[in-house]
């Protein structure tokens, strides 16, 4: 008999790799946020400054101790978890696949039409935080990393898509949650924290 | 060691500091905040300055075109003054622990290879600019005074009170230039005239300006430099 509000469980890795991930990215945009004040991306000394409620460090200085704090556990926490999925076949049984594909364009089951919709946003947010570390590696290292901040063409270019990552990132976090009490409710997203 | 000491005015960006602080005191968790980032900031500086240092190399960081300078972009930051320097009556003065100190003029330093290079001058605030720079490498100057072999940091003494200290690897750096001109033309007094310091291998607080003393030593001073005593960091690599 199948049980009809069976909880899910989650790997124990990946629980702990959502939660590092939503702590350093807390950490990189409101630090980021501070360090984006001093300068603004859009407008320069005349752009619009962020609120301080959303900053982290107090000032400049402090903005960037935190960034190149918590660069270390984004970066590396992705690592290993990029690592992780390779090795345990994750990336296959996981991620999104040509069956969800299918499943989007021909499904007229909505729970599969949803859960393909989730799989997509979620395996899409993974080359978004690699972008986030390749145009940050860019701007911290400019002269060393050279040929990396030349392929973005302009300084203005990497400033701007680096910053992107900010609202890309919020926008992912409402959908992510909303598909995800589509799919499995409260239940799911419980299970991904605890 | 006489390096001199900043006077306390309060400058526009220290100002912008202290009301920030203050502000945010408003808050709950404000001055934690602030608190906290300066701990954070003791923990990972040495992490931080190893990679810094581990990615540094001696070879010359590839330059721009002349047609990509860009002549706007080059925000003039000051800490405090900008002061107006007779080029004739300057002297730049190299010391610290070495076997020959010099006092060279304009005219002595002009005599010296120049160097060219169009590289991109990068702000700690998020900015940058491509600017040409033109001037003599810092690392024949060093060779000029002979520094004993303990010598490990650099010290920039500026006219303006500001002050700054370097590794020395980054100071011997092929494109780590004392300049006097800037996009072809003569370095400005905004820019830093008679002399500079300018480099693609640091941030931009780190090149200072209106140099009137280069002191070589063998350790670093409590003070390290304007910014970095405010608590800004010392490596400051790019």
């Amino acid at each position: 008999m199948p049980k009809v509000k069976s909880t899910p469980r989650q790997a124990f890795l990946a629980k702990t790799f959502h939660w590092l991930n939503i702590i350093s990215v807390t950490l990189m945009i409101t630090s980021g946020l501070e360090i984006y004040n001093a300068n603004p991306v859009f407008g320069g000394r005349n752009g619009w400054d962020i609120p301080p409620l959303l900053l982290l460090g107090g000032w400049l200085a402090g903005g960037r101790h935190w960034h190149f704090a918590a660069m270390w556990l984004f970066a590396l926490n992705l690592l290993w978890y990029g690592i992780y999925i390779l090795v345990t076949s994750r990336w296959r049984h996981r991620f999104m696949s040509k069956r969800d594909l299918k499943a989007l364009s021909l499904s007229t089951n909505p729970q599969r039409y949803n859960y393909a919709w989730h799989r997509l946003v979620y395996t899409a947010i993974i080359p978004v935080l690699l972008m986030a570390i390749l145009s940050g590696l860019a701007m911290y290292k400019p002269a060393q990393f050279h040929w990396l901040s030349s392929l973005f063409g302009s300084w203005q270019v990497l400033r701007t898509v680096h910053f992107l990552s900010v609202p890309t990132l919020i926008l992912f976090t409402i959908i992510h949650y909303s598909l995800a009490l589509k799919v499995g409710s409260f239940r799911l997203i419980k299970s991904m924290f605890f | 060691m006489s390096l001199i000491l900043p006077q306390r005015h309060l400058s526009r960006r220290q100002l912008l500091k202290l009301s920030g602080i203050s502000s945010l005191g408003l808050l709950l968790n404000g001055c934690e905040s602030t608190l906290f980032s300066e701990t954070v900031g003791h923990l990972f500086e040495p992490l931080n300055q190893s990679l810094g240092q581990l990615l540094l190399s001696q070879q010359p960081v590839p330059e721009f075109p002349v047609s990509a300078i860009e002549p706007d972009k080059l925000i003039i930051n000051t800490f405090d003054f900008t002061p107006n320097i007779d080029p004739v009556q300057f002297r730049l003065k190299i010391d610290g622990e070495v076997n020959h100190p010099l006092e060279l003029s304009m005219a002595d330093i002009r005599k010296l290879p120049l160097t060219s290079m169009v590289i991109r001058h990068i702000c700690v605030e998020g900015w940058a600019a491509i600017v040409q720079w033109g001037g003599v490498r810092l690392r024949d100057l060093v060779a000029l005074v002979k520094p004993k072999p303990n010598v490990r940091y650099v010290y920039f003494v500026s006219a303006d009170g500001y002050y700054e200290s370097w590794d020395l690897a980054s100071a011997l750096h092929p494109q780590t230039l004392m300049a006097y001109a800037k996009n072809g033309h003569p370095l400005t007094a905004d820019n830093g005239a008679p002399i500079r310091v300018a480099s693609p291998i640091k941030l931009g607080y780190k090149q200072s300006k209106w140099v009137t003393q280069i002191k070589l030593v063998s350790k670093l001073l409590p003070n390290q430099g304007y910014w970095e005593d405010q608590g800004y960091e010392w490596f400051g690599g790019l």
